[in-house]
């Protein structure tokens, strides 16, 4: 399969990811974006064999950590500014009511983490990364990556607290 | 924390929540959860927050590919036909009305009987006139990529205004020598669907070609065939529901077909069984 091919196969997941990471839909695209044209140009970097979401993830990762101390972005992240783009998210949440206020929630939260422990529960919990691969994308010891999970989870659990439903969830695999 | 003799870490919860856990381990965890509810609730908090993250951003996933991603992405060498460019406002409804539905998630059981009965329990699929619903088997992947493939390129379709026939014979030659045989998408025009495009998508199990139709109405089929590198049996065709695309898709030896579209399921069903027609030799 050519490299393009396998790049348009994982745009759908680096969107969701980055969309998490940073919540404002169009600064999230133009993340994806960059990264795309990271790897189109750095593509002789990418080692034909070794997984690629792995290496598209860290391209992104630098990227990102690059953008955030060159600018402090981060008021623009929550993206209430944009109405257009809060007027169509309301769609892709679910339809009842209760519900979104909770996906809402999650969003908010989840920019209220820092941004280490951010990545560590995303790529985890959303992204299905296994903790080894969290470290090779992060660059960090397997170690590091099991304590900022840890820390994470429970920072987003008391973020969330009250809000995150009491039944237990089944977790789709 | 310490039970039965085995030191639990703060990292086996987590191992437990994320599934690799080893067997041995889950099962002096789930003691332990039994036994300890505060423990009990924080592992149930950690599960509900990986669901709320799918519930959340999982409906990114089948929204359908900006154009400027597609852009930049695109092949230097065309790989499918023209379709000029796409009816975008029209499109942006649906794609809108996708993004409510896909949180449920794959594999969902609706339990609804087939062809307008619902006496199905204890009837077996045997016939391909009969539709199971879709659960997790080896078809899983192809319907799953069948249906992400109908939203991600969809928007691309659209029937040439000069009312010529659409010139595929160089596309289904050059398909045929990609798939290493003869595909031809087979003619809708009895139900209404005309062909309107194709290509040929990345398939890490083989290579699947994706044939696109439209109606008078405006309404989207599209076929997806896939060459598979093995061969399995026959299967009943079964429903798989993403939201509001519904995939009908069977398994025919080393191929698998998939027909996908957001209308409504008796079409659906006629359609698959003209497709299914097309593509079977009469002697069966």
């Amino acid at each position: 399969m050519e490299f393009r091919d396998q790049l348009v196969e994982q745009v759908p997941r680096l969107r969701r990811y980055a969309r998490a990471l940073m919540s404002n839909r169009e600064h999230a695209d133009d993340l994806v974006q960059d990264t795309l044209e990271r790897a189109l140009s750095k593509t002789e970097f990418f080692e034909k064999g070794t997984d690629l979401r792995a290496w598209l993830f860290t391209v992104m990762h630098n990227l990102y950590v690059n953008t955030i101390r060159k600018a402090s972005m981060r008021a623009m992240h929550v993206g209430i500014e944009d109405e257009g783009v809060a007027e169509r998210d309301e769609m892709a949440v679910t339809p009842n009511p209760a519900g979104s206020l909770e996906l809402r929630d999650l969003d908010f939260a989840l920019q209220q983490l820092p941004l280490d422990l951010r990545e560590v529960v995303l790529l985890v919990g959303l992204e299905e990364m296994s903790y080894s691969d969290v470290a090779l994308t992060l660059d960090i010891p397997i170690g590091t990556v099991m304590s900022r999970l840890s820390r994470g989870r429970e920072r987003l659990r008391s973020l969330m607290s009250g809000k995150v439903p009491a039944a237990r969830l089944k977790v789709v695999q | 924390m310490n039970t039965r003799g085995t030191k639990i870490e703060d990292d086996d919860f987590h191992a437990y929540v994320d599934g690799v856990l080893p067997e041995y381990r889950r099962e002096t965890i789930e003691f332990l959860l039994h036994e300890n509810p505060a423990a009990a609730v924080r592992v149930d908090d950690y599960f509900s927050l990986n669901s709320l993250l799918h519930k959340r951003y999982d409906p990114i996933l089948a929204e359908p590919l900006p154009a400027r991603f597609r852009e930049l992405l695109q092949d230097p060498t065309p790989k499918w036909f023209r379709l000029p460019a796409a009816n975008w406002p029209r499109f942006s409804a649906l794609a809108a009305m996708l993004t409510l539905g896909i949180g449920i998630g794959f594999g969902v059981q609706s339990g609804m009987g087939t062809g307008g009965s619902a006496s199905g329990s204890g009837t077996r699929a045997s016939s391909l006139h009969d539709v199971r619903y879709s659960g997790h088997d080896s078809g899983d992947s192809f319907v799953r990529k069948a249906a992400l493939a109908h939203v991600v390129y969809m928007p691309e379709v659209e029937i040439p205004k000069t009312g010529a026939g659409i010139k595929d014979l160089d596309f289904v030659k050059w398909l045929t020598s990609r798939m290493g045989t003869d595909v031809r998408p087979p003619n809708l025009e009895q139900s209404g669907f005309q062909l309107a495009g194709g290509r040929l998508l990345p398939d890490a199990d083989g290579s699947m070609a994706q044939f696109m139709y439209r109606n008078a109405q405006g309404e989207r089929v599209t076929l997806c065939v896939s060459r598979r590198k093995a061969s399995s049996n026959t299967t009943a065709f079964r429903l798989y529901e993403d939201g509001p695309v519904k995939v009908f898709y069977w398994i025919d030896g080393q191929y698998g077909y998939a027909v996908s579209a957001g209308i409504e399921r008796a079409t659906l069903l006629r359609l698959s069984h003209d497709v299914y027609a097309q593509f079977t030799p009469v002697s069966e």
